[in-house]
This record gives structure tokens, C-alpha cells and sequence, in this order.
């Protein structure tokens, strides 16, 4: 079956090497590749690179059968052509390390061969199969399909039980569809044709953004399969230095001994202009890909300076350049990242080196900090100044020390300093809770950090560090003739005025769901380790947002790239950690530093960096790369965070809220919702109940009530209406003759469904209004409009299309509604949302729709939420709700956004410009007055000075501890509403639009703006198929 | 120099070559009859794509639930389900159009390839929609794929029809 193959037949050398360094897997090295005994049998791991993965107990399997060791040979557990494909895979494999590097040179360091037992050298992209292939049994439509695993049945067992225990703290299993075709998707046809067939089959379960890319043609031609073996192939230089620098650090060998052999290679091919100008083009692109490479890229270079000083005089050039543009356009975060290359290579240069800098970055910060107190950019380039230094402390030695008191002394009064506007960004409201983490901003957490540091001696423990001599240990003949040349540190220029750059900059909270914890599972508050490590794994997060497969196996791989012994054992279970490594406060796992920091940036207030949906899939795909190590971190983060939620920022609840709906909806549901059984009793005030309500309703929202039902205890089936079980619009309530205007209703819904005249419809609404007046009502409007909605719901109940076309043939009447009467308009919302009461995501959306058709308004909306529908205040519970309104807020803010960077193109014309003011100010205001409503109104309930409160407080229908829990409401969505009106003000307000204007006026060329955006394309045409990562 | 900027990591936002290879044999077709230099238009459409080909539903997935999903990635412009070209009934694919491309793009990097309704989803970029592309290929009216599979698809009509008959029988 189209399943079967494996990745050792494939014909792409990239995949061969890399099975050796996923997650929890041995590293090997094969000191003489031409027998293929010898490389099964003397393997040898530097005694660093070994520890990481050896005695990995949750993955262990403790009896080793001799004929198992043969498996890494096997093209595949369930290869159905296992001796063809065995075969040539293994001389594959011989050729590929024969021609890759010379043999190794054993040194003293090196321990004793080390014969791999079963237990440490399984790979864990075959365990992930094992397991697999024992979900598959579960699978539903396996019973139907023939069973062609040939994996011995103990042996699958064998490797399901630890996995499965593992991960019963988040009852979660892998993705049984994920990768088995990835794996062979080069040629699961090897005979090149027949796409066709292949792209339809394909598409069956999976996603392979590159499935079809055809194998090159001198790959097809050599295929061993067509009788001539091919001959021995050398790879050209660019190709190999390419692949080397890319995948430093993530294979077996020692970081060193790799950026020698880089710099090596390189000096070979120096000459060569191609390899020289492309070979850069990686190397500083790396920098800015993958920040965890930095101070093994910054080794090449380092080392290269010992064997030829022109490798470091191209390379300071090249990254120089670009950090120059980055520093010219406002990319902080390249700029960061950019200098911390130069920060590693501060043994290098001569006198100050990088001090020099970060001292004019720091006169540059008092500068901006004098002009302007709210200055956000000075804070930004003091984070960069304070996460630079270490590096260069760390690379440069204890010379370098004074040099870093000195600056870090005058760092402290900047980081100390506490904006006014970080007043908005606490994630949680520490004076409610305790175990919650405090306020940290960044840098002054950075501070601190770092002054502690100083005090002990800058130790910087966690920064992977190199040897000077490491040249010759590994080639004891190759002396230097002279010592290492010493370089001037390049000048830059920092550009006046500085450029802000093109997104709205603010202070950052430090935030950690584990740091209060007492296992201590990552780093103290006072560590900087805390610091270091989050701000690289956040960098290569946000940086490589375009591959959230290759970010997810960073962050397992996460111990590769920090000095050893920062980390537990990969995938070590909590009780063991804690045992081991209780007292130790230096060693961490790596799991919980990694969710911890996903989680920081899906927390990030005011904004996140990317969509949201970004950190979801990343954790997906997590828990799809090592769900035996992520799973039980991912379980304590969500207890954590639930446990809180009272004392959440709304918005972070919220974010949290559709995170784990989202999440689960990956993961067939699988939840321990009966831990939270007793939650259940509680109020629907609280906001622990109110959570898991508004979860469900989430959860149905991507799939539908029936199959949820199934996944919960029978607890909370109650809170799921027994209606939405069975697949009917809700009912049409006009169709009981006790509902006033019933006759008229129906006639309205049979009018539509015929698609009567105007004339006609108008016929029975008069009716209506007629009706309505005998009996006293003020404005007739309104009931007719609820008949006219809802029979427009009810006719557009199967779906959004549906409706949509409905709302087409009723427009105009609601266009005319809105103009006519506010409570008619506000009677719309109440209508849609009566009819569509068990199904509340279908409303929310529909009133979005009926915001862009402009039959609402955003006023309309806000109104109705506040006043028709928030009774004492508990509608604010209701998630919603919230959605509600944050999502017609969002709307409105998003338009005076587009606005005001219209505003601000380069050459507008002049009346343009005053058309363009005159919508700004208008829309402005309308922006200040929607939020001004919903701020006075949160500001009351809060208070509990509104009247809907009151009124049910004194009757007492509401008692006095929901009434305190109705305020608590209250005070959270205010800081929500107060914080996002802060964050436009200072976006589109008058004083920021100047501002930028100002700034754009000063600047002679435009191209700066262009910059940002080379790296965002996709290069739809583009041949960019290379990667490092299959 | 765009060249110099090419990413270290494969980008998950780029076109599959389904949509390149259907300009390759538009561009071939014409190549039959006079020669011409092989048109920008299509990697321009790409460029600005807005829509997305979504591939891999269920038959039951219904609007709400795309929706509910893809308006993560932002606001949703037109929502076009994937009918049986007979009995007019979804056959497990839409189109998703967004208002930006930066949009569409972001789907493809943080939607495409995770799962809704409990199958794993596939994104592709497309040039738009076009009346008449909401309608299935297959013989029978439904995708092509469905036509001729022969694993058991509940999500999507059992076996592939071309076989049904042969395995209902049985």
C-alpha cells in the first residue's frame, strides 16, 4: 500500500545524516566507515554529546534483543520490499560517510567504543512510528485495511507501553497520520512519473508543502534501481559547505571540531568567488534564521581567523552590511541577533571591541530617553545591550569584565524605570493572587539578572563556550606560523534620527508559568539563564514562523545548542528531575522551558508577534515531535494556568480559551476533564465554570456536539443541550401560535422563501406594526424587525451562505431599519442571537457579517452588549460576549490602522492627504467614543454602581459573593478595554501620527520601508527548495 | 538581491507545483502553436493570491466549522464549499478567500496541514475562484480522488465509487 515506504529509500542524501540527530537519539560517529559491521558495532559519542541522550528513561526499553540492533538497517518497520530496500540503504549509507569527512581523529578525550544497546540508539522519529503503528490498530478504518506491519508484535508493544504511560498525564497521543509519508515522500514512486496519481493520493491524509518535488534528474538516471550502481560521488564544495553551516550543531559531532572543518573547507574554496559570495549569503542568513546557531556560526569565524584571517575579514563584512540595514530600518530583532554574531568574536578584536558599540547604543539610549520619558525604543536597545553582553563576556573573558560593570552601572537607571504605559501589560493581577508571577518588565529582570552575575564572576554557564587552541588538538601539525591576527571592530553608524522601525514598539513582561514553581524545572527569576535561554528560543520562534516543523524540532533539540549540563535528560519525567536535580538550580528540562516560552509569546500583551494560531500549531506540532516529553510539561502548563485563571488578564484568558479548544480539536478531544468534576458546582459567575462552559461551546464550534459529548465524563454532558445532538436549524419561534405576530412571522418566512415583492413583505410588517400599536408599544419597529430577522435566520439556518444570500434579499429593508430607528437596529442583534441561543459562535458571527454590510453599527453592537443583554452583569461571564465585542473593537481599530498608514505613504498628494486627515479624525473620534462607552460601563459594573447590579443586589436575586465576582468581571474587562484603547492611541493618535510624519519628512530615501519586507515573501516564483530539514 | 535573502529553512507558504504545473501546461498548450515567452501573469496571481484551495474535508465538515477555524488567520472574505457536481451536496474541499495576502499566506504556514474535524487539512494557494471550480471533477461528480480509493474513508464517502459497488456487493 502507498504507506510503506521508507525514508532509507529514498535517493536524497540531506535525510541520511539527520536521523542520527533527532530528538532523544544517540549521535554517531563512525570512526571507519568501509565495513559495514564496523558501523554498527564502534560507535562512538563524545562523552558531551552522549549525555544528553543516554539513560533517557521515559523512552527506555529495557530488553535488547540482539536482532532488534540490526533494525536501523531496515528501510522501514512496515517496508513491505525489506531486502531490496535494506540493501541499498546500507551502501547508501557507507558511501555517504565515506566521502563526507575523513575519519575522525580519536583524541584522549574520547571514551571507550560504546557498543549502542537497543534502549539508547532508537531514534526517535522510529519510536514516534512504533507508535504509530500501534494507534493504527485503534484507528477506526483499520479493521478494514490489511495489517502490513512486519514489526514483531512484542516489540511494538514493547515500545507502546512507556510512550503510552508518558503521556496519560495529558491523555494525548501522537498523531497516528502525521509523518509516516513524509518520510518517503521523495519518491514513494521512484520512477519520476505519475504525479498525477501521486498529488491525488497525497492529498488523502497529508500535508507536504513540498511532496512533489520531482528528484533531480541525475538522481533519477543513477538510481540504483535501473541495474548500475552509481558511481562515486563527490559533492561539490558550495553544496557541502552549505549543509555543513546549516546543520551545525545538529549532528553528532562536536560544534568545534564542525566549524574547523567549515573554515577548513572554506579556506579550499576560498578563491572561488561563487562558493566565497553564496557561502556568505547562508552564513549570514543563518544568523538570522536560526538564532540558537549564532555562537557556533560566530566559531567558524573564529577559528577561521586561526587558518585564514580573510575567512573573518568576509565574514565581518558581510554581517556587518546587514546589521547596518537592520540598524538603519529599525529591525531590532536582526539587529540583536546581528550583533550578538559579532559579541562571540570579541576575543578578536582589538582594545574594546563590541564595548565600543554598546557604548554609543547606550549615549544614543540617554539621548532618546531624555527627549522623550515614554521613549520605547531606548528600552529596546537597552535589551539589546544587556543581551549582548553576556556573549561578549562569555567569548571574550575576564579582560572584558570591567568594561561590563562599567556599562552595566549605567544601564541600571534605564531598566529600573517603569513606564507608565506597563501599567497595561501585567498578565496577571498579582495583588489577587499569590503564586501567580509578578510583574517583571524585561529588562529590568535582565538587570538584576546580569548584576548578580557580575557579582559571582560572570560564569554564564549556559553559553556554549570554545576552546582557542581547539585548532590544534585536532591537527596537532597544522601550528601557526604567527599568532592569530587581531582585527579593528567595524564602525557603524547610528542613524539621527533613529528609526523606530516598522511596528509599534513596547515594553515586555517577563512571563513564566513554571519559574514559581518548586521543582524548579527552568531557571530562578535571578538566573540569567532565565533570561538567555527564553530570548533565543523566542527568537528562533518568531523568526522561522514560516516553518513551525523546523521550530519544533529546534525546541526539542533544544540541549544542542547550550553548554552541557544545562539540561536534564530529554523527555526525564518531573518525580525524576526533581530527584535529581531538586537542589541543583543550574540544571533544567528543556520541555518546560520550551512551553514556557510558547507559551510567553501567546501571552505577549499588548500583541502577540504573530497570529495566535501561530503558537497553537507550533504546540501541535510539538506534541506531534516528542509528545512522550511534551505532553506531561504541556498538562502542568494548562493546571497551571487554570488554576489562575481568576487572576488571568481577560484577554490572556481568552487567548488561553482558544488555544486549548483549538488544541484539543487536534488531539480527538482528549482531556482529563474529570479532574475538574467538582468545578462543575461551582457558580456560573466563577471563572473557572465559565471557562470550561465556554470551551465546549468552542470545541462543538470546530466539530459538533455529538462527538464532544462523547469525549466527556457524564458530568458535564449537561452543560451540551440535548437539541444540538440532532442535526436541525433551531426552531422557528413563531411557529407556536402563543408567540405574538405568529401568523405574521410565518407569512414573512414563507414571503422570503418565495422571494415576494417588496410591496408584499411591506403588506405583513404593516400588519405587524399595526398590531403593536393597539397594544401600546412605542416604536412598532421593533417587533416587526424581530419577525423579519428572524425569519431571515431561520430561512439562512443551513448555513452562513446561506443567510448571507438571505440578508441580500432583505438588505435594503435593514439598511432602511438602521437608518430609522437605533432600537429597531439593536433589536436586530437580539434577534440573531435569541434564535441562534445554543449556538452563540454562529451569532457572534453573524453580527460581524452584519457589521460589514453596515446594517450594524459598532455603536449598535457595544450598545446592545452593555445594555440589552448585560442584565446585572452577568453577561460579561459569557466568552462570547467578550468576543463580541472584542472582535467589533477590533474591526473598528483595524480600519483607523489602515487609515493612518495611509497616511503615511511616502508622496502622497495633497488633497489626498487632507482627505485622508479629515476620515482619520473623524473615525477617531467615533474609535474613542465606542471605547469610552465600554469603559464607563465595565467601570460601573466594577464599581457596582450600575443599575442593572443594583437593582438585583437590593432584590437580592443576585447574592453577595456573586455580586463581589460580577465586579471582579467588571475590573477585568476594563483593564482589557482601557489597555486596548491606550495601545491605539499611541498607534493612530494624533501625537504618533505626527511623530512618524516628522520622522518621514527626515528621511532622505525611501527604501528603508522596503527592506522589511524582502524576507516576508514567500517567493511564490522563486526557487528556493532548499532546507535543512526534511 | 532577493538571492542573498533565500531562507536557511523551508518556507510551508509557498505554492505547491499543483498550481504551477497547471501554468506549465497552460503555458505548454500554447507552446503548440506559436512560440511565446512563458507569461509573469501567474506567478503575479500567486503573488497577490488571496485564496486558498483547501483540500482533504470531510463531506460533513460544515461552513460554520471552516470559518471557525480559518478566521484565525484572519477575516474571512468568501467561503466557496466544494459541491457534487449532481447532487450539489459538499464533496470535501473550499475555497477560502481572505482579504490580504498576507493572510492567505499565514494560513498556509499555521492552518495548513493541522487538522478540522479531526482530519488533517491541506492549504494550497490558488489563483482564485472561478464559477464552475466549486464543482467536483470525478466522474460520478464528487473529487477525482474519491473515485478510485480503495482504503475505507468514512469522512468521505466510504470507498472510492468507482469501487463501492464491487465492495457493497460483497
Amino acid at each position: 500500500m502507498s504507506r510503506s515506504r521508507s525514508q532509507w529509500d529514498t535517493g536524497e542524501p540531506m535525510e541520511l545524516d539527520l536521523p542520527y540527530r533527532p530528538a532523544c537519539s544517540p549521535n554517531i560517529t563512525s570512526t571507519d566507515s568501509s565495513d559495514t559491521n564496523c558501523i554498527r558495532q564502534n560507535v562512538y559519542i563524545h562523552p558531551e554529546r552522549s549525555a544528553l541522550m543516554q539513560d533517557d528513561s521515559s523512552f527506555s526499553h529495557t530488553e535488547v534483543d540482539p536482532r532488534d540492533l540490526d533494525f536501523r538497517f531496515r528501510p522501514s518497520v512496515e517496508s513491505s520490499n525489506l531486502a531490496l530496500s535494506s540493501s541499498r540503504s546500507r551502501s547508501k549509507y557507507i558511501r555517504r560517510t565515506r566521502h563526507k569527512s575523513p575519519p575522525r581523529r580519536r583524541s584522549d578525550r574520547y571514551e571507550e567504543p560504546r557498543i549502542y544497546t537497543y534502549d539508547s540508539y532508537i531514534p526517535s522519529y522510529r519510536r514516534r512510528r512504533i507508535s504509530d503503528s500501534s494507534d493504527h490498530s485503534r484507528s477506526r478504518r483499520d479493521h478494514l485495511t490489511t495489517n502490513t506491519d512486519p514489526l514483531p508484535s512484542q516489540f511494538a508493544q514493547r515500545a507502546e507501553s512507556p510512550l503510552v504511560v508518558a503521556m496519560a498525564d495529558l491523555d494525548m497521543r501522537a498523531d497516528d497520520r502525521d509523518d509516516r509519508r513524509d518520510r518517503g515522500r521523495y519518491n514513494r514512486d521512484n520512477r519520476g512519473g505519475n504525479n498525477k496519481r501521486r498529488r491525488d493520493d497525497e492529498d488523502d491524509h497529508h500535508y507536504t508543502p513540498r511532496d512533489d518535488r520531482r528528484v533531480s534528474q541525475r538522481r533519477r538516471r543513477d538510481d540504483p534501481r535501473d541495474g548500475h550502481r552509481r558511481g562515486r560521488y563527490e559533492e561539490p564544495p558550495f553544496p557541502k559547505l552549505r549543509r555543513m553551516i546549516i546543520n551545525i550543531a545538529s549532528t553528532a559531532k562536536l560544534p568545534e571540531d564542525e566549524s574547523i572543518e567549515i573554515a577548513r573547507l572554506l579556506r579550499d574554496n576560498f578563491d572561488d568567488d561563487d562558493v566565497r559570495n553564496q557561502f556568505f549569503d547562508v552564513f549570514t542568513q543563518l544568523i538570522i534564521d536560526q538564532p540558537f546557531k549564532i555562537p557556533f556560526v560566530a566559531a567558524v569565524a573564529f577559528y577561521g581567523n586561526q587558518i585564514k584571517a580573510e575567512i573573518t575579514v568576509e565574514a565581518m563584512k558581510r554581517v556587518g552590511a546587514r546589521l547596518q540595514d537592520a540598524l538603519a530600518a529599525g529591525q531590532w530583532r536582526e539587529f540583536k541577533l546581528l550583533l550578538r554574531f559579532f559579541a562571540c568574536l570579541q576575543p578578536i578584536f582589538e582594545e574594546d571591541g563590541i564595548f565600543s558599540l554598546l557604548g554609543q547604543l547606550f549615549d544614543t539610549v540617554v539621548d532618546l530617553q531624555s527627549a522623550n520619558e515614554n521613549d520605547v525604543v531606548g528600552i529596546e536597545l537597552v535589551k539589546t545591550i544587556l543581551l549582548t553582553m553576556p556573549y561578549a563576556i562569555a567569548s571574550g573573558g575576564s579582560r572584558f569584565h570591567e568594561k561590563a560593570n562599567e556599562l552595566l552601572n549605567s544601564t541600571g537607571i534605564v531598566a529600573g524605570n517603569t513606564l507608565s504605559v506597563e501599567g497595561f501589560i501585567h498578565p496577571y493581577d498579582d495583588e489577587l493572587e499569590e503564586t501567580v508571577i509578578n510583574y517583571h518588565s524585561v529588562i529590568g529582570l535582565l538587570q538584576q539578572q546580569l548584576t548578580s552575575e557580575s557579582q559571582s564572576g560572570w560564569k554564564l554557564a549556559c553559553i556554549p563556550k570554545f576552546h582557542v587552541d581547539a585548532l590544534q588538538r585536532t591537527n596537532p601539525e597544522e601550528t601557526l606560523s604567527t599568532a592569530p591576527a587581531t582585527h579593528v571592530f567595524p564602525t557603524f553608524t547610528i542613524p539621527s534620527p533613529v528609526n523606530p522601525g516598522p511596528k509599534p514598539l513596547f515594553p515586555e513582561a517577563y512571563f513564566s508559568l513554571f519559574a514559581n514553581s518548586e521543582s524548579s524545572t527552568v531557571p530562578a527569576l535571578t538566573d540569567i539563564a532565565a533570561s538567555l535561554i527564553r530570548d533565543a528560543i523566542v527568537d528562533t520562534i518568531d523568526q522561522l514562523d514560516f516553518n513551525r516543523e523546523v521550530v519544533a524540532k529546534f525546541l526539542v533539540d533544544l540541549d544542542c545548542y547550550w553548554s552541557h549540563g544545562t539540561f536534564a535528560n530529554r523527555g526525564i519525567a518531573l518525580d525524576k528531575f526533581v530527584q535529581e536535580f531538586g537542589t541543583d538550580k543550574k540544571t533544567y528540562k528543556s520541555e518546560d522551558m520550551a512551553i514556557d516560552a510558547i507559551f510567553s509569546l501567546l501571552f505577549k500583551l499588548p500583541t502577540s508577534e504573530h497570529k495566535l494560531v501561530y503558537y497553537h500549531s507550533l504546540i501541535t506540532q510539538c506534541c506531534k515531535a516528542a509528545p512522550a516529553a511534551i505532553a506531561p510539561s504541556l498538562g502542568r502548563a494548562i493546571r497551571t494556568i487554570y488554576k489562575n485563571l481568576h487572576a488571568m488578564d481577560l484577554e490572556l484568558g481568552h487567548r488561553f480559551l482558544d488555544w486549548f479548544s483549538h488544541h484539543l480539536s487536534n488531539f480527538e478531544f482528549r482531556w482529563r476533564w474529570a479532574e475538574w468534576i467538582d468545578d462543575l458546582k461551582l457558580s456560573k459567575l466563577e471563572p473557572k465554570k465559565a471557562f470550561i462552559i465556554a470551551a465546549l461551546d468552542k470545541e462543538i464550534r470546530l466539530s459538533f456536539a455529538k462527538r464532544v459529548r462523547q469525549t466527556l465524563p457524564e458530568e458535564f454532558s449537561q452543560l451540551i443541550p440535548v437539541r444540538l445532538d440532532e442535526d436541525i436549524s433551531p426552531e422557528f419561534k413563531y411557529e407556536k401560535s402563543e408567540t405574538p405576530y405568529a401568523a405574521e412571522g410565518q407569512m414573512l418566512l414563507q414571503q422570503l422563501r418565495k422571494k415576494a415583492t417588496h410591496e408584499q413583505v411591506q403588506e405583513t410588517i404593516d400588519k405587524i406594526h399595526s398590531q403593536a400599536e393597539e397594544q401600546g408599544i412605542t416604536d412598532v419597529l421593533v417587533p416587526s424587525t424581530d419577525a423579519f430577522v428572524t425569519a431571515i435566520c431561520r430561512l439562512g439556518a443551513k448555513s452562513l451562505s446561506h443567510f448571507l444570500s438571505c440578508v441580500e434579499r432583505g438588505r435594503e429593508r435593514l439598511l432602511n431599519i438602521a437608518q430609522e430607528s437605533e432600537s429597531a437596529r439593536r433589536q436586530i442583534v437580539t434577534s440573531v442571537v435569541e434564535y441562534w441561543k445554543d449556538q452563540p459562535g454562529i451569532a457572534v458571527r453573524i453580527v460581524d457579517l452584519l457589521l460589514n454590510y453596515t446594517i450594524l453599527a459598532p455603536m449598535t453592537v457595544i450598545q446592545w452588549v452593555f445594555g440589552e443583554h448585560m442584565g446585572a452583569g452577568e453577561a460579561l461571564t459569557e466568552s462570547w460576549v467578550f468576543e463580541m465585542v472584542s472582535n467589533t473593537v477590533t474591526k473598528v481599530t483595524n480600519r483607523n490602522r489602515q487609515i493612518a498608514s495611509a497616511r503615511l505613504q511616502k508622496g502622497l498628494p495633497a488633497e489626498q492627504v487632507e482627505m485622508v486627515d479629515a476620515t482619520l479624525t473623524k473615525d477617531r473620534d467615533n474609535a474613542r467614543e465606542l471605547f469610552k462607552y465600554i469603559a464607563d460601563a465595565c467601570q460601573g459594573l466594577s464599581e457596582g454602581a450600575a443599575d442593572g447590579l443594583i437593582e438585583k443586589e437590593t432584590s437580592g436575586a443576585l447574592s453577595a459573593e456573586d455580586g463581589q465576582l460580577i465586579r471582579a468581571w467588571g475590573k477585568r474587562w476594563n483593564m482589557v478595554f482601557i489597555r486596548k484603547s491606550a495601545i491605539e492611541e499611541s498607534v493612530v493618535g494624533e501625537q504618533a501620527v505626527e511623530a512618524k510624519i516628522k520622522f518621514l519628512a527626515a528621511q532622505p530615501e525611501p527604501e528603508i520601508v522596503e527592506l522589511a519586507k524582502v524576507d516576508d515573501t514567500n517567493g511564490a516564483a522563486a526557487e528556493n527548495g532548499d532546507s535543512m530539514v526534511e | 538581491m532577493p538571492a542573498s535573502r533565500r531562507n536557511t529553512v523551508e518556507r510551508l507558504d509557498r505554492p505547491s507545483s499543483y498550481a504551477t504545473s497547471k501554468n506549465r501546461r497552460k503555458n505548454n498548450r500554447r507552446d503548440d502553436d506559436q512560440r511565446r515567452e512563458p507569461t509573469p501573469e501567474f506567478d503575479d496571481k500567486l503573488k497577490e493570491a488571496t485564496t486558498l484551495y483547501v483540500g482533504n474535508l470531510s463531506f460533513y465538515t460544515t461552513e460554520e466549522q471552516i470559518h471557525e477555524l480559518f478566521s484565525k488567520c484572519g477575516e474571512i472574505k468568501r467561503l466557496v464549499m466544494g459541491l457534487d457536481r449532481f447532487q450539489k451536496t459538499p464533496c470535501g474541499f473550499c475555497f477560502v478567500e481572505y482579504y490580504t495576502h498576507q493572510d492567505a499566506l499565514d494560513c498556509m504556514k499555521y492552518i495548513g496541514g493541522t487538522k478540522l474535524d479531526e482530519r488533517v487539512i491541506r492549504t494550497d494557494l490558488d489563483e482564485g475562484f472561478a464559477e464552475g471550480r466549486q464543482y467536483g471533477r470525478g466522474k460520478s461528480g464528487g473529487q477525482v480522488r474519491d473515485e478510485y480509493r480503495n482504503e475505507f474513508d468514512p469522512g468521505r464517502g466510504g470507498y472510492g465509487r468507482a469501487y463501492a459497488d464491487e465492495y457493497y456487493d460483497d
